[in-house]
């Protein structure tokens, strides 16, 4: 539980994970009122990531579900050990034997094996998926619902169910009922709208690309044998970048691909031709390389020009 | 007096389009009642969170809440800012000036009202309270029009007192003057502002009230009529919302259709199915397997005259069913005027939106030259026949108009046999078809359906007709 929104934002920056004032306040918010949080944005903003800090910050276990397209219940929330059942059956056969054993009809000896039959519907042939996880779990936990836009219109409507009242019924066993409230949050990339009656249960929360200075303050984190110099040549050129019209926009997690890989090369400035060579580190489509090889051009010469003007910083530069 | 005050502004955000619903507005109260109410930058987080669910309608959220929750709050410090500015006097100043006034005041026995206190102290917290409660008790949320302005706010002064208020700082005024004090002239100088100020706040009052009635308005006029606004006669700015309302349109019909085929593909019991299954265990029936029903989802022709009097159907039409592409098996688009040409890869390559604009802007055939349906429609059944099968709806959109050229109207009747149906849209008022250059009688009779299609709602039933055939 967090005691405050600073709290939040303090805890989560130990973790590396630098959280704006709104996301600070939806998961200040979601752990007080208990409800869901439905992340949103494009790919790459560090949705997931949120979920591992939280996570982290609140030292409990994350259980992740990975949502696709096809995804049921049986594999989210529980599944019968069909193969395990069917070898007791077998070890025990003799056992069985033994039960029928003294029957004078068919239907006797049915009768008798059905007084049997909850010692193979229990919790011992049950194999738990993440959601019957998160709600039989003996401590707390963070439960991710990953992508949630992957799967179909009807596990979202099956999730609503358990997401509202945290209990499960199996059949063969009865209701399970959540010992502990678990955290939850749910991602998706907007491939398709989620229904209304999820939002509803959910506190929103929108990720969008950071700005100028907050990607900084995320590179310098996260890569922090970047020097100063490099960090905000490398922000602002991608910060430009995804002004233009791409394919697919580069996320953070391409910027701090791309500082690490110019690291590796060991890198103290950008030009032209170090750019041209690794951008394939941000840009995924040929296309939007050729789009980009552009506007990199003029940046760098820009770049240049400023260099050339603050002369005595690129003395120090060379000396190093 | 907040609960009253959340409960009115999601009513707000609901007549701006926002969907909210009565659960999310009781969250956005526990989550006020979990950040407090110190810091506006938290509200907003709380309520956006709890109450938009869309990111497409954050920025209505941002204006609405800039609006009611700031406005007023943001009119009164910007007020006392000013007037502290133009008498060039420090924080320190200032609160010298106002202790030696309430001194005088108390001096001579005179008994300040509260609204007055709160003006000459610039607590603006207090100020705003007094005059959302004057505002309600006027009935200022009553306001229609610009040219009511003043008598609103007259109204308003006389809710707050605002006259007597002017009595008790006349007075103050006098004696300030009387006393031939040193710092006279600047006392008096400073209650003449805050009159001045207490004017504008009232003005800024009504004004605010105004202005959100007006967006209010504004929004919801539009979305109303818009649906049923014909193609012909729609603005740029309702050109740009045309198409948001399609993609709106577009989901909620992709979740009914969701919803019936759900319902529909429930099978019966298959029982050599069931046996393949279970072989792995030695025949016993662990899985029960359903007959489950293929999904047959539509395919779809389109073609769509794209010559300058439909073209905007054209365009909602192809956006519409594009919105819904993953609802068909196969889609293939045609545009035609005179000549006829396939957009099906455009909109592979390229987004909704974006493909439309590269259609329509003359790159694959020339949109430019007059109609002419029977060319165009031979063109089709010399190239493009083959797209057409029995599973396939023909979709046609277009005004018939021919410019007397030869209407070729058998051409319909060979794509008829060969196709599931055969639907024709006319943007046309269903009055005018057969006249002048039309050649709707003439193609009628090989359609297996003809509807007059002019704006979104008759857009929408057809489409829904289209997925769920």
């Amino acid at each position: 539980m967090f005691a405050s929104i600073d709290d939040v934002i303090q805890r989560f920056a130990a973790h590396q994970y630098i959280a704006s004032r709104t996301i600070a306040t939806v998961v200040y918010l979601a752990s007080h009122l208990r409800k869901p949080i439905l992340v949103e944005g494009p790919a790459g903003v560090g949705k997931t990531e949120l979920a591992k800090v939280l996570a982290a910050a609140l030292g409990q276990p994350l259980l992740r579900l990975q949502c696709y397209e096809g995804l049921d219940e049986a594999k989210a929330l529980y599944e019968w050990e069909y193969a395990k059942q069917l070898l007791y059956t077998q070890i025990l056969k003799e056992k069985i034997g033994e039960v029928v054993a003294g029957a004078r009809t068919l239907n006797e000896a049915v009768e008798r094996i059905a007084r049997e039959d909850d010692v193979f519907f229990s919790e011992r042939f049950l194999l738990p998926r993440p959601l019957l996880r998160a709600i039989t779990d003996d401590h707390a936990s963070v439960l991710l619902i990953d992508e949630i836009d992957k799967a179909d219109a009807e596990f979202e409507a099956f999730l609503l169910e358990v997401l509202s009242d945290f209990q499960v019924t199996v059949p063969e066993l009865g209701t399970l009922r959540a010992r502990h409230h678990p955290t939850v949050v749910l991602t998706s990339n907007n491939a398709r709208e989620m229904s209304d009656a999820l939002k509803r249960r959910c506190l929103h929360l929108f990720i969008d690309f950071p700005d100028r200075q907050q990607e900084l303050d995320i590179v310098t984190l996260k890569v922090p044998e970047v020097g100063r110099a490099l960090a905000e040549q490398v922000v602002s050129l991608i910060q430009r970048v995804r002004k233009l019209d791409l394919k697919k926009v580069p996320s953070i997690s391409e910027t701090l691909d791309w500082t690490r890989a110019l690291m590796l090369l060991n890198v103290s400035a950008l030009d032209d031709a170090m750019v041209a060579e690794t951008l394939s580190v941000i840009l995924k489509y040929e296309g939007d390389i050729r789009k980009a090889q552009q506007e990199l051009r003029e940046f760098v010469e820009l770049q240049r020009a400023k260099a050339a003007s603050g002369a005595v910083r690129s003395d120090k530069d060379v000396v190093h | 007096m907040m609960d009253a005050k959340v409960v009115e502004f999601c009513r707000l955000l609901r007549e701006n389009g926002v969907r909210v619903s009565v659960a999310e507005t009781m969250d956005g109260l526990r989550a006020l009642g979990a950040v407090g109410l110190e810091h506006p930058e938290l509200v907003r987080a709380a309520l956006r969170a709890t109450t938009v669910k869309r990111a497409n309608d954050v920025p209505v959220f941002d204006a609405l809440f800039d609006v009611f929750f700031l406005g007023l709050g943001e009119a009164i410090k910007a007020a006392t800012q000013a007037t502290a500015e133009a008498l060039g006097m420090d924080p320190e100043e200032l609160q010298r000036l106002i202790e030696a006034l309430e001194a005088l005041a108390a001096e001579q026995g005179i008994e300040l009202s509260a609204l007055a206190k709160a003006l000459l102290r610039a607590d603006s917290g207090t100020l705003e309270r007094l005059l959302r409660e004057a505002a309600e008790r006027a009935g200022v949320d009553e306001i229609q029009h610009g040219f009511q302005e003043g008598r609103f706010t007259h109204a308003l002064a006389n809710a707050l007192g605002a006259g007597g208020v002017a009595d008790e700082l006349a007075r103050l005024r006098g004696l300030a003057a009387l006393d031939e004090r040193p710092d006279g002239a600047q006392l008096r100088d400073y209650i003449d502002r805050r009159l001045q100020d207490l004017l504008d706040m009232m003005k800024g009052a009504v004004r605010q009230e105004l202005d959100r009635r007006d967006v209010t308005r504004r929004e919801r006029q539009s979305l109303q009529a818009l649906a049923d606004k014909s193609f012909f006669y729609l603005t740029e700015e309702e050109m740009r919302r045309m198409q948001e309302a399609v993609t709106r349109l577009a989901q909620r019909l992709r979740n009914v259709v969701a919803l019936r085929r759900r319902r529909a593909r429930r099978g019966t019991f298959d029982s050599s199915a069931t046996l393949r299954r279970n072989l792995q265990y030695g025949g016993t029936p662990f899985h029960i397997v359903f007959d489950r029903r293929r999904k047959d989802r539509p395919q779809v022709v389109i073609l769509c005259d794209v010559s300058d009097s439909v073209r905007n159907v054209s365009r909602f039409m192809l956006q519409f069913v594009y919105s819904l592409q993953d609802l068909y098996s196969r889609v293939r688009s045609f545009i035609f005027v005179a000549d006829i040409g396939e957009v099906t890869a455009l909109f592979k390559e390229h987004d909704v939106n974006r493909a439309l604009d590269l259609a329509m802007q003359g790159s694959i055939i020339n949109v430019y030259s007059h109609s002419d349906f029977g060319r165009a429609f031979r063109a089709f059944h010399r190239d493009y026949l083959g797209a057409v099968n029995k599973r396939t709806t023909v979709l046609i959109l277009g005004d018939a108009r021919n410019n007397y050229n030869l209407p070729h109207e058998w051409v319909l009747r060979d794509v008829q046999q060969r196709a599931k149906q055969v639907v024709w849209l006319n943007p046309e008022n269903r009055m005018t078809w057969g006249f002048g250059d039309s050649e709707m009688d003439r193609y009628a009779p090989f359609c297996t359906l003809v509807e007059e299609c002019r704006n979104l709602n008759q857009l929408y039933r057809v489409i829904d007709r289209l997925v769920t055939a």
